[in-house]
C-alpha cells in the first residue's frame, strides 16, 4: 500500500515540476457569506494572494499537489491540497478555539496550547470593543489578577496597573515592553495602534526579564502590515460627551447657619449676627454644581496597511482631545501620534524591519489627589452662604472658610499648568537566517522624550473693589510667578538574539534563545522659577520677562543615568505536544547595584501536560485540558541610582555677612550602603486551562505565592544618628498569594452569536519583614486629622488603615465620666473611643488595624451580540471588600461646609450615635483618624456598553468600501456602591498610601458616537 | 557573512562590562573625594549652621514653642483648639509622647550634632591653613554644644554622641544629664580658646558664632548647674570684653536695621530671599516665626503666640507702663507695621486681645518672590547682651556680689528707661526682693524671647507659676522623649518618668 501512494506521489511530483504555474480560483466564504481579505498562500511558496469584495480569488501555484493555506482572522486557517483541481471553493469554520493562537511571549512567540507559565493575552478585538484613551484602560478588567486603577478621572492623568496585587512597598509598576522595547511608561501609545497586550504574570514567564521582571511584565504589540495584502485605509473617529455622574448632598445655606449658630453656642460663643433668620439665607450656592460641566471629547484615527510578498507596512496618525468635567479646557488633554512599522525581506535569509512611533502629548491640569488645593475639596469644603460672584460679576469670596479653601471656581480661573511632552520610540533590526534552524536577530531601539512643565501664577485680589479687608489670604496673589521645568530622557537599548529552532523528530521540538541586552538610561533636568511679571498673561509666561533684577531668578538643572548589561537563555522543549518544559537564565549587572553585588542571577522553571491529547484521554466534552506548574525568581531594579553611595550634598547653606549671602553647606544626608542589591521575589505558580466543546466553553485558574524578599527600605534609624535620610537597606519581606479564574463562553443561538466571559481575582498581601524591631511605617498624612491614616505593619496588608475605633456618642455627662478618660473638656454629644488596652486613658495606644485598602477580590465581565448587521457589547468592571477613608471634609477649620448626613448630629441625649455634636471647637478631637471615616469602597460599575450597526456587505460593495460601521457606546453609565463620595473608583499616592480620598477628581459619564471606515 | 555575525556577537560579548555599569552621582560628590580644600572645610561646618534653621520637621518646633507658650507667657493661638491639637496638650501638660513637634525637636538637634561631628571627624587631617582650621573646629564645637544644651534642657538625659556612628552604633542608650553638661562644658571651653571674637571676624562672616556666644552659652550652662562662681567670672569676661553694649532704644532691637547688633551675642540668621519652600528640614534660610506669630484675617498670619493677660499685666505691676510692653505685644488700636490697624475684626475668625511684636515683619519685609510662608527673614534672637547682664546679676546675687548684681540689673533697667525718669527707678533693693527683681526683669526684657518656661524650670518656679495650668515638679520639668525613638532603638531609650 506504501509503495503504491508513493509511486503516485512520485509522478504527481513529475506531473508537477511538467505543468508548471498553475492558476487555481475559487471563492472563500465563512459560514456562506462570502470573506473579503482572506488571505491564500501556498504552502512553502513564497507566493500569496487575497479574496476580493466577493471572496473570489485566483493563486499561481508550481505543483498540483500544492497545499493552499487559507487564513481569515476569526477562522479556523485551513490546509487544502490543491489534487489537481483548477477551482477549489473553500467555506471556512470559525475558531472558538484560541488554542492555535500565536501569542508574544518574551523574546519570541509559542502557540497559546503549549504556554507553560501563566499569560493574560489582551487581543486587538477587545482593545477596540471599548473605546479607550489610554492603553491601560484596555487591560482593565480584562485579564485576571491585573488591577487597573485609575488615579483620577482627569483627562490623561496616569492608571496604576498591579499585576498580582502589590508586591513591594516600592516602586510596584509592571515592566512595559513595546515590540521588544523597554519603556517607561505607556502613556505615549495610542490603543488603536495595538494589536495585543500580553502580560507575563508568573515568575517563570517572566524570568526572562530577570531584574525587573519582579512586578510582572506587559508585553505590548503594536500592529503592523500582513504580507501579500492589499491597501487599505481606514478611517475611525468619535465625538462624545461627558458629564459628572454624581454629585454629593452637601448643606444649604440654611441648614449651613443653623449649624453654625449651634457650633457657636456649643463653643461658649456668640452666633454670627447675619445668621440670625438662616431660613431667609435661602439654599445658597451649590459649589460642585459651581465647578462641574459638560465636556467634549473626539479622535479622529488614519491608519493605512499593506504588504506584498517580500515587505508588509502600517501607517498610522492620531488626534485625541479631552476636556475635563471639572475645569474644562484647565484640565484639557490632547494628544497626536503618528507611527509607522514596516518590514522588508532584502535577502531569502535576511529581513529588516522598523518600529517608530512619535507622540506630541498636552495636558493642562488642575490639582489633583490633595485635601488643600484641588477644587473638589473646595467645592465640597466652601461654605454655600457666599455665592459664587458679586452682584459686579467679580468672584466672590468667603467670609467663613479658611487658609485653603477659596472661592474654587476663581481659582481654577488663575490656574495655568501645563505639561507637554514630544516622545519618539523607535527601534530598527535585522534578522538573519544563518542556518535552517538558527536564527539572528539585532535590534537597536530608542526612547527619547523631550518635555516641560509651565506653571504660571497670575496676578489677582478678589478683595480690590471692596470696603472689607478680610479677604482670605488664599484669594489674593500679589504677585505674579512663572515656573518652567525642562526634561530629557534619553534611553538606549541594544539587543542580540539567536534562536535556534529544530524538530528533532515528529514527537520532539526544541528552541533555543540566546541573548544579549545592552541599556542605558539617562534623565536630564533643568528648570527655574521668576515673580514679577509685567504682563499678567500666561502666553507671556517666560523666566526672562521680569521686571525683578535678574539674581531674583532661581533656577536648578541635574542629571542622573544607569546603566545595564544582560545575558540570558531559555529552553523550550515540546513532547508529542503533550509535555512542555521550558527553563530560563538570566544575569543581569546593572550600575544600580552596590559595588559588592553588581551582578544578579535569576533561574525559572515551568512544565505542562496537556492530558487531553493522550490515547486515554476519553471525556469527549473537554477537549482540552492543560495542568502547569512554574517556579520563577525575579528581581526588581527600581531602587533609584545611587543608593549605594555615599554622596555629599550641597545646598545645606546658611547666611552669612551684612547682605545675608547665601553660602554653600555640604554634608552626606545619608549613608550608603555598598551592598545595595535588587529586591528578589521568588514565586511558584500552579495553573489549569480547559476547553470544553472545541472552545465553546473555556476556562483557566492559576494559582500563586509570590514572596518578594530584600525588599528594598530605608528602614527608620534612631534619629539620634543625625543623618537626614536612613540608608537604604535590603530588609523587607511581602507575601502575595492568590487565585485567579476566567471562564469564557461563546456560541450561536438563532443567528445571534455570543459571547460572554469573565475573570476574578483573589489577592492576599502580608507583610513578612519589616528589619530588626520592625517598626510599622506610618504614612498618608490626612491635614484634618492632622495625622497619618496608613500603616504598613507587620502581618497585616500594606498600607492599611490604622486609628482609633469609635463607641457611639456619648448621650451625658455621666457616660463621659464613666468612660475612659479622653480629655479634659470631653463632653455629652462627643464620639466615645474604645478603650483598647483598658488603661482607662485614651491615648495612642488605643489605636488599632481599622481598614483595609486592598479589595478581596476584583473581577471584569463582559458580554457581547452579534445578530445580522448589529453588535452588542457589555463590560463591567468590580472590586469589592476594599475600604475607603474618606479625607474629603476639612474638620481642621471651623467653618467649612459638611456633608448633609451633618444634620443628624447630636442635639441632646438620643438624638444620635453617629454624627457628634458641633461645635467651633474640637477638645475631644472628634475628627482624630478614626472608624468614623472608613467607608466600604466595594464598587460594581457598567464601564462600558456599545451598539454598532455595520452596513451591510451588499450596499458597502456597491459604494466601493469594505466595512462601514457605526456605534454608540457609553462609559461609566451605572455604578453600584455604598462608598458617600464621588467616586469609589480611586488610586494611589505612592506605594504606601492606599485608598485614601483627599478629594479625588471623579471619573465622567460619557456617551460617544463614533464611526469606522475601511477601503 | 557568518563571519561579519561572528564579529558582532563577539563585540556584544566583550562590551566593557565594569567600565560600562560605573555610574557615579552626576549631582554632588562621594564622600571619599570631598573635604579636600578650605572651601569644602567652610562647607561642611556651615550645613551644621543648617541644622540651626531647622524648625519645621515636619511639625513647628519654635524655640518659643517651647520658652514662651509652655510658660505663663503666652498661650497657643491658631485656628481654634485643632490647629496643632498637640501643641494645646503640651501647653496643658497632657504631654502627649508621640508628637511630630517632639520628634522633630529631637532629630533637628541631633541631624546638627552629626554634622558637627562630621566636621570634627574629618577637617582634623584636611590639609588647610591651620588658624582657619582651628576656628572652624571651634565653631563646630559651639553648635554641638547649643545643639546638646537644646536637648538636655527640653528632654533631660538623651543619648551621647560624640562622633559619627556606624551602623553597629545606632542602638544607644541616654546618658545621664551630668555627662551630656560635661560635654557641653568641654566643647564651650575648647571653642572659647579658638573662636574669633565679634570684632575680629571680617563682615563678611557676619553670623558666624564668635568667642562671647561661646562664653555667654557656657553662663547660660553654668546657671543650670548652679556653678554661681564661674558663670560671675565668665560673664564678666563678655562684659569687659567690650564687645558688646545695649542699644539706646530697645525698640531698635527687633528691627531688620537691629540684627546682628551691638547687644546681639548669639542670632540665628534668616533670610526673607532663599525662594525656600514648605517641607521637612529643607534648604530653607527664611523662618515660619513671622507668619506663625502674626495675626490671621488680614494680617495674613496663623495667631500663634498669644501673649496672655498675666503676662500683659505684668509690665504694670510697677504701678506704671513699662514702655517695653508696647514692643513686645500688640494691643488693640496698635498699627500693625505697615499691614493696618489691628482690630478684633480685622484678625479673621479666631480673634484674640494681644499678638506678639518682637517677631513682627512688615509687609514690606516679606519674601520679594516665592511664598512668603516659609520665607520670613526676621533673625532669632538667641542670646542678647541684655541675657548676659541679668545671667551676671543673677550670679553675683548668688555669689553675694549684691552690688554686682544691682549694677548690671540697673543697666538693664535704665536702657529700657530712655529719657523718661519718672519710670523704671534703679532697684536698690537686696536679698530676696533682688532676686525676684532679677528674674521679674528677665520675663520684661526677655518676654516672648523663648526664655521664660527654662527660667521657671531653672530656678525651680516653675511649680509655684505654672502649677496652675497643670505642671507637676519632676514630670514637666523636661518633655517627653517620642515615642519613636523608644521605639526604633527597642526600648533602650527609655521615658521620662511620669510620661
Amino acid at each position: 500500500m506504501k509503495k503504491i501512494i508513493g509511486i503516485v506521489l512520485f509522478f504527481t511530483f513529475l506531473s508537477a515540476t511538467a505543468f508548471a504555474q498553475i492558476t487555481i480560483r475559487g471563492i472563500i466564504t465563512g459560514d456562506g457569506e462570502p470573506l473579503i481579505g482572506a488571505t491564500i498562500s501556498v504552502k512553502d511558496e513564497n507566493r500569496g494572494a487575497l479574496t476580493d469584495i466577493d471572496g473570489s480569488y485566483s493563486i499561481q501555484v508550481n505543483a498540483e499537489d500544492a497545499i493552499l493555506v487559507v487564513s481569515y482572522v476569526g477562522f479556523k486557517t485551513q490546509e487544502v491540497p490543491v489534487n489537481g483541481r483548477t477551482t477549489i471553493d473553500i467555506d471556512m469554520s470559525e475558531n472558538t478555539s484560541v488554542l492555535d493562537e500565536v501569542v508574544v511571549v518574551g523574546y519570541g512567540t509559542q502557540k497559546r496550547s503549549n504556554i507553560s507559565g501563566s499569560v493574560g493575552v489582551v487581543t486587538a478585538e477587545e482593545i477596540t470593543e471599548t473605546p479607550v484613551l489610554r492603553v491601560e484602560q484596555a487591560l482593565q478588567g480584562r485579564s485576571a489578577g491585573v488591577q487597573v486603577t485609575q488615579n483620577s478621572g482627569s483627562p490623561g492623568s496616569g492608571l496604576t496597573v498591579r499585576i498580582r496585587g502589590i508586591g513591594t512597598i516600592n516602586d510596584s509598576d509592571p515592566l512595559y515592553i513595546v515590540d521588544g522595547v523597554p519603556v517607561g511608561g505607556i502613556d505615549y501609545l495610542n490603543p488603536n495602534d495595538i494589536e495585543s497586550i500580553n502580560v507575563l504574570k508568573d515568575a517563570a514567564s517572566a524570568a526572562i526579564y530577570g531584574a525587573r521582571g519582579a512586578n510582572g511584565v506587559v508585553l505590548i504589540t503594536t500592529k503592523g502590515g500582513q504580507r501579500n495584502q492589499e491597501g487599505k485605509i481606514s478611517y475611525e473617529s468619535y465625538y462624545g460627551m461627558q458629564s459628572p455622574w454624581k454629585t454629593l448632598n452637601l448643606l444649604n445655606a440654611t441648614q449651613y447657619a443653623i449649624l453654625s449658630n449651634e457650633a457657636h453656642i456649643n463653643a461658649g460663643q456668640v452666633p454670627l449676627p447675619e445668621f440670625a433668620n438662616p431660613q431667609g439665607l435661602g439654599e445658597g450656592t451649590d459649589w460642585l454644581d459651581a465647578i462641574f460641566q459638560n465636556a467634549p471629547m473626539t479622535s479622529h484615527q488614519l491608519g493605512i496597511t499593506g504588504g506584498n510578498a517580500s515587505s508588509a507596512y502600517a501607517l498610522s496618525a492620531n488626534y485625541f482631545e479631552q476636556d475635563g468635567i471639572v475645569g474644562g479646557e484647565k484640565s484639557g488633554f490632547d494628544r497626536v501620534t503618528v507611527r509607522f512599522n514596516a518590514n522588508t525581506d532584502i535577502k531569502p535569509w535576511l529581513k529588516i524591519g522598523n518600529n517608530i512611533s512619535f507622540t506630541n502629548l498636552q495636558r493642562q491640569f488642575l490639582p489633583e489627589n490633595n485635601e488643600f488645593t484641588t477644587p473638589l475639596v473646595r467645592a465640597l469644603n466652601m461654605d454655600p452662604v457666599t455665592p459664587v460672584r458679586k452682584a459686579d460679576g467679580t468672584f466672590a469670596y468667603s467670609r467663613y472658610a479658611d487658609t485653603d479653601i477659596v472661592n474654587p471656581v476663581n481659582a481654577i480661573e488663575q490656574t495655568h499648568d501645563k505639561w507637554t511632552s514630544n516622545r519618539l520610540v523607535g527601534s530598527v533590526y535585522g534578522e538573519a537566517k544563518i542556518l535552517e534552524n538558527l536564527t539572528f536577530k539585532s535590534t537597536y531601539s530608542v526612547d527619547v522624550t523631550y518635555a516641560e512643565q509651565n506653571t504660571f501664577i497670575p496676578k489677582y485680589d478678589l478683595s480690590i473693589d471692596t470696603a472689607l479687608a478680610d479677604a482670605p489670604s488664599g484669594e489674593r496673589s500679589l504677585i505674579n510667578t512663572v515656573v518652567l521645568g525642562n526634561n530629557r530622557w534619553t534611553n538606549w537599548q541594544w539587543e542580540n538574539l539567536l534562536t535556534y529552532n529544530k524538530i528533532i523528530n515528529e514527537n520532539q521540538n526544541l528552541t533555543v534563545n540566546l541573548g544579549t541586552t545592552v541599556l542605558s538610561n539617562r534623565h536630564d533636568f533643568s528648570g527655574g522659577a521668576n515673580t514679577n511679571l509685567p504682563s499678567n498673561d500666561p502666553a507671556d509666561a517666560y523666566i526672562s520677562n521680569t521686571i525683578d533684577p535678574i539674581t531674583s531668578m532661581s533656577a536648578y538643572s541635574g542629571a542622573n543615568e544607569s546603566s545595564m548589561i544582560s545575558a540570558f537563555a531559555r529552553v523550550n522543549y515540546e513532547y508529542a505536544d503533550k509535555y512542555l518544559a521550558s527553563a530560563t537564565f538570566r544575569a543581569d549587572g546593572s550600575s544600580r547595584f552596590g559595588a559588592n553585588k553588581r551582578f544578579g542571577y535569576f533561574p525559572s522553571f515551568s512544565f505542562a501536560w496537556i492530558p487531553s491529547r493522550e490515547s486515554f484521554w476519553n471525556i469527549e466534552e473537554m477537549s482540552f485540558l492543560k495542568v502547569r506548574a512554574s517556579w520563577g525568581q525575579n528581581g526588581n531594579d527600581r531602587i533609584g541610582n545611587y543608593g549605594y553611595t555615599t554622596v555629599v550634598s550641597n545646598g545645606q547653606n546658611y547666611t552669612f555677612g551684612p547682605l545675608e549671602t547665601i553660602t554653600n553647606g555640604a554634608i552626606a544626608l545619608a549613608p550608603g550602603n555598598e551592598d545595595l542589591q535588587w529586591e528578589t521575589s521568588t514565586q511558584t505558580n500552579f495553573g489549569v486551562d480547559a476547553e470544553f466543546w472545541d472552545g465553546i466553553l473555556s476556562f483557566t485558574s492559576d494559582y500563586y505565592i509570590k514572596n518578594t524578599s530584600d525588599m528594598l527600605y530605608a528602614a527608620p534609624i534612631p534619629l539620634h544618628v543625625g543623618a537626614t535620610f536612613p540608608p537604604i537597606q535590603n530588609i523587607g519581606e511581602v507575601q502575595n498569594s492568590g487565585l485567579e479564574f476566567s471562564l469564557n463562553h461563546q456560541n450561536k443561538f438563532k443567528g445571534i452569536k455570543y459571547t460572554v466571559g469573565g475573570n476574578i481575582a483573589f489577592v492576599d498581601t502580608e507583610v513578612l519583614f519589616l528589619g530588626e524591631g520592625g517598626e510599622p511605617i506610618s504614612t498618608g498624612r490626612v491635614q484634618s486629622a492632622n495625622a497619618n491614616v496608613s500603616r504598613t505593619e507587620v502581618g497585616f496588608p500594606i498600607a492599611s488603615f490604622y486609628g482609633y475605633v469609635t463607641d457611639g456618642i456619648f448621650q451625658s455627662a455621666e457616660e463621659v465620666a464613666a468612660h475612659a478618660f479622653q480629655s479634659e473638656q470631653t463632653q455629652a454629644g462627643d464620639i466615645r473611643f474604645k478603650d483598647l488596652n483598658g488603661d482607662g486613658l485614651i491615648n495612642e495606644e488605643d489605636q488599632t488595624i481599622i481598614g483595609n485598602p486592598t479589595p478581596d477580590f476584583t473581577y471584569g465581565a463582559n458580554l457581547s451580540l452579534e445578530y445580522r448587521d448589529f453588535d452588542f457589547s457589555l463590560f463591567i468592571l468590580g472590586s469589592q471588600g476594599n475600604d475607603i477613608y474618606n479625607a474629603t471634609v476639612r474638620y481642621d477649620f471651623t467653618y467649612v461646609n459638611r456633608p448633609i448626613s451633618a444634620l443628624n448630629r447630636w442635639t441632646g441625649p438620643g438624638t444620635s450615635d453617629i454624627e457628634p455634636r458641633v461645635s467651633l471647637t474640637d477638645p475631644n478631637q472628634n475628627a482624630r483618624v478614626s472608624d468614623r471615616f472608613v467607608e466600604d469602597g466595594s464598587f460594581m460599575r457598567i464601564k462600558n456598553v456599545q451598539l454598532g450597526y455595520t452596513l451591510p456587505q451588499t450596499i458597502s460593495e456597491r459604494l466601493n468600501i469594505d466595512k462601514f460601521r457605526v456605534y454608540i457606546s457609553g462609559n461609566n453609565l451605572f455604578t453600584i456602591t455604598n462608598y458617600s463620595g464621588l467616586d469609589p473608583e480611586i488610586g494611589s499616592r505612592g506605594a504606601l498610601e492606599l485608598g485614601i480620598d483627599r478629594g479625588f477628581y471623579p471619573q465622567a459619564r460619557s456617551i460617544l458616537g463614533g464611526v469606522s471606515l475601511t477601503f | 557573512m557568518k563571519k561579519s555575525l561572528l564579529i558582532i556577537l563577539t563585540a556584544c560579548c566583550l562590551f566593557s562590562c565594569e567600565g560600562f555599569l560605573e555610574r557615579s552621582p552626576i549631582i554632588g560628590i562621594t564622600q571619599d573625594n570631598f573635604y579636600q580644600t578650605e572651601d569644602d572645610a567652610i562647607a561642611a561646618v556651615n550645613s551644621a549652621y543648617a541644622a540651626l534653621q531647622f524648625e519645621l520637621s515636619p511639625a513647628g518646633h519654635f524655640r518659643w514653642f517651647w520658652g514662651d507658650i509652655m510658660s505663663d507667657d503666652s498661650e497657643k493661638g491658631g485656628s481654634g483648639d485643632n490647629d496643632v491639637f498637640e501643641l494645646l496638650l503640651l501647653e496643658t501638660f497632657q504631654g502627649p509622647v508621640n508628637t511630630d513637634m517632639l520628634e522633630g525637636e529631637w532629630s533637628a538637634n541631633y541631624e546638627g550634632i552629626y554634622r558637627a561631628n562630621t566636621v570634627l571627624t574629618y577637617i582634623p587631617d584636611m590639609d588647610i591653613d591651620e588658624t582657619k582650621k582651628a576656628q572652624i573646629l571651634g565653631e563646630a564645637k559651639f553648635l554641638r554644644a547649643y545643639f546638646y544644651y537644646n536637648l538636655v534642657t527640653v528632654f533631660g538625659d538623651v543619648p551621647l554622641v560624640d562622633h559619627i556612628l556606624s551602623a553597629s552604633e545606632f542602638n544607644q542608650a541616654r546618658a545621664p544629664k551630668s555627662e551630656i553638661w560635661a560635654l557641653i562644658q568641654q566643647d564651650l571651653n575648647e571653642a572659647i580658646t579658638v573662636l574669633p571674637k565679634k570684632s575680629e571676624y571680617p563682615l563678611s562672616d557676619l553670623g558666624r558664632v564668635t568667642k562671647g556666644a561661646a562664653q555667654a552659652l557656657l553662663v547660660k550652662s553654668y546657671l543650670w548647674l548652679e556653678k554661681w562662681s564661674e558663670a560671675q567670672s565668665v560673664a564678666e569676661e563678655i562684659i569687659n570684653s567690650n564687645e558688646y553694649y545695649l542699644v539706646p532704644n530697645y525698640a531698635d532691637i527687633f528691627t531688620t536695621g537691629g540684627e546682628n547688633g551691638p547687644g546681639s551675642v548669639f542670632e540665628i540668621q534668616y533670610m526673607n530671599a532663599s525662594g525656600g519652600n514648605w517641607g521637612r528640614n529643607n534648604a530653607n534660610e527664611g523662618t515660619f516665626t513671622n507668619i506663625f506669630q502674626r495675626a490671621r484675617g488680614q494680617f495674613e498670619g496663623f495667631g500663634f503666640n498669644i501673649p496672655t493677660q498675666d503676662f500683659v499685666d505684668e509690665f504694670s505691676a510697677e504701678g506704671f507702663e513699662d514702655p517695653r510692653l508696647a514692643i513686645t505685644v500688640f494691643r488693640e488700636g496698635d498699627a500693625m507695621g505697615d499691614r493696618g490697624v489691628f482690630t478684633k475684626e480685622a484678625t479673621g475668625d479666631f480673634p484674640h486681645k494681644y499678638y506678639p511684636r518682637k517677631y513682627f515683619n512688615n509687609k514690606a519685609e516679606e519674601a520679594p518672590f516665592g511664598d512668603p510662608a516659609p520665607n520670613g527673614g526676621t533673625n532669632d534672637r538667641v542670646i542678647r547682651y541684655a541675657d548676659v547682664l541679668l545671667m551676671h546679676a543673677e550670679a553675683a546675687y548668688h555669689n553675694g556680689n549684691e552690688g554686682a548684681a544691682r549694677s548690671s540689673l540697673n543697666a538693664v533697667r535704665e536702657r529700657a528707661r530712655g529719657s523718661n525718669s519718672t519710670i523704671l527707678p534703679a532697684i536698690q533693693s537686696s536679698g530676696q526682693a533682688l532676686l525676684d527683681a532679677i528674674y521679674r526683669e528677665r520675663r520684661i526684657e526677655l518676654g516672648l524671647e523663648g526664655h521664660r518656661f527654662f527660667d521657671l524650670v531653672r530656678t525651680g518656679r516653675a511649680a509655684s507659676e505654672l502649677g496652675g495650668l497643670g505642671y507637676t515638679d519632676g514630670v514637666h520639668n523636661v518633655f517627653p522623649i517620642p515615642q519613636s525613638q523608644i521605639q526604633a532603638t527597642n526600648g533602650l531609650i527609655t521615658q521620662n518618668p511620669g510620661y
